[in-house]
């Protein structure tokens, strides 16, 4: 447990403290800002403008940070040679990944709270509406990156940096889409495609039943029960990927 | 193994699988390797004889192929570990990053304190304890490698090339922290292509080429044979 704390920390430190993040959450909050101007040029509409603009904003700005920042975790400690001080200690590859992940989940805590509280401040004082749904529709853009993290952490242990990035972006969009589009491919009726629209549904995790973007801006009713178990689906999906990049990443020689 | 055996290596082997064809490259072809404890035992040989892969095998970080390593100490606990030409987190400050080291050994709070600020002290970088790893000179770098190696109050200590880069300063003081360490009962084993550091430090020494030890035994016996360290470390790699 001492192991995963420490790891948990210095991965803290190490992405807080990277200078790249600083400047993606700059940008990330002069975008939410440019849905003012979306605001003002909707009649009657700022409000809904501002929080649909916002909530795109960081979800874009906190997949970057996913995946860009989980794609270089393990691979930084391998190339830069980090891995010798720490596995020549009583640290086993299980608490490395975990405590990656942990860490992570504090630097991504962070980023979207600072997001999303800024996005609610500019609401309220710009639309007159104080939207708590904003704030959980945040929440629920954090689990969804939790998963894509984990994955993307995943791919790292199989192949290089770039490739877990771009598959972690995939695995996104396709977590996004692979409801619908299973959905689609029903109604077709060509079993080739079905099958494997079945087959991304089941592998890909469904982060569309855990978004509640559209619940926030007031255009859906949101049924808390189901995204609750859907969120359950989505630890568990993170614990069992979480495993097999531990399992991959044991084979390692350094 | 006796109990006064600190590492034991057995016909330890390690092949390695190169290229796209996956062609199998033997670089380890039988180690047999013996420390005893409160030595200071010099592993020498060319680039490419198998030292640092022999290290690293001892330690885990490659599997070996066949053959058996004996740290006479259960897992990790007790060995530290100096690789070479370190990196460290640069985004950490000196004692940050010997904190992070002492945590992953289960010290905690007031213990932990105490043990970097000894260690600080003892490789003379308390000034630079503050000061975030990317400002560390070379030498400074390696007294922290030392120091992080020394966090948990090893038994043995498996040195990688330490005096590697160091300025003359450098390599006086590493030099008395491992005849220090040596002092205090603990054991040592370096890699080293600086004869003249591991005539002065070493009491027993082994000499690898392609893979094998192919000669070990005390200086002085290396001595008896030879006018000097580096003559006798030429005649046998060249045999």
């Amino acid at each position: 447990m001492n192991q995963v704390v420490a790891v948990t920390i210095n991965t803290f430190k190490e992405t807080i403290r990277d200078r790249v993040l600083a400047v993606i959450v700059v940008f990330a909050l002069l975008m939410i800002v440019g849905g003012l101007w979306l605001g003002s040029i909707s009649l009657g509409e700022q409000g809904r403008m501002m929080k649909d603009f916002g909530l795109v904003a960081v979800t874009g700005f906190g997949l970057i940070v996913a995946v860009f920042v989980a794609a270089g975790l393990v691979h930084k400690e391998v190339e830069k040679r980090t891995v010798f001080v720490l596995f020549s200690k009583p640290v086993s590859r299980a608490a490395f990944i975990a405590g990656k992940f942990v860490g992570l989940c504090g630097t991504m805590a962070v980023v979207l709270a600072g997001m999303g509280l800024f996005l609610f401040v500019l609401v309220w004082v710009i639309a007159g509406q104080a939207s708590g749904t904003v704030l959980l529709a945040v929440v629920m853009i954090y689990v969804q990156l939790l998963a894509v993290m984990a994955v993307t952490i995943f791919f790292s242990t199989l192949g290089s940096a770039i490739l877990a990035a771009v598959l972690g972006i995939c695995v996104f969009i396709a977590g996004q889409l692979s409801h619908n589009v299973l959905a689609l491919t029903r109604l077709g009726k060509n079993p080739l495609t079905e099958a494997l629209s079945w087959v991304v549904y089941v592998l890909v995790p469904n982060f569309s039943a855990v978004d509640v973007k559209a619940g926030a801006v007031g255009e859906q009713t949101l049924a808390w029960g189901q995204i609750g178990a859907w969120v359950a689906y989505l630890l568990a999906y993170i614990v069992v990927t979480l495993a097999l990049a531990t399992v991959i990443f044991r084979r390692k020689e350094f | 193994m006796t109990v006064e055996t600190a590492l034991s290596i057995r016909g330890l082997r390690k092949t390695v699988h190169v290229g796209f064809r996956r062609k199998p490259v033997e670089i380890l072809k039988g180690v047999d390797l013996a420390v005893e404890r409160n030595d200071v035992f010099g592993l020498l040989g060319p680039n490419g004889a198998g030292k640092t892969t022999t290290v690293k095998v001892a330690l885990g970080l490659m599997r070996a192929s066949s053959g058996s390593v004996d740290l006479g100490v259960p897992g990790l606990s007790h060995v530290g570990y100096l690789p070479e030409n370190p990196y460290f987190y640069d985004y950490l400050s000196g004692r940050e990053f010997l904190g992070f080291c002492a945590r992953l050994f289960g010290l905690d709070g007031d213990a932990r304190h105490e043990r970097v600020e000894q260690l600080l002290r003892d490789v003379g970088l308390e000034d630079a304890a503050a000061t975030h790893l990317r400002k560390y000179s070379k030498g400074m770098l390696q007294r922290i490698g030392i120091a992080q190696a020394l966090v948990n109050d090893p038994e043995l200590l498996l040195l990688d090339e330490p005096m590697t880069g160091l300025d003359p300063v450098g390599r006086v003081e590493v030099k008395r922290i491992i005849e220090g360490l040596h002092q205090r009962g603990k054991t040592v084993m370096f890699n080293s292509h600086i004869l003249s550091d591991v005539h002065e430090l070493c009491t027993h020494i082994a000499i690898m080429r392609i893979g094998r030890v192919v000669w070990k035994g005390s200086v002085e016996e290396a001595l008896s044979e030879s006018a000097t360290l580096e003559d006798f470390f030429m005649k046998v790699v060249t045999a």
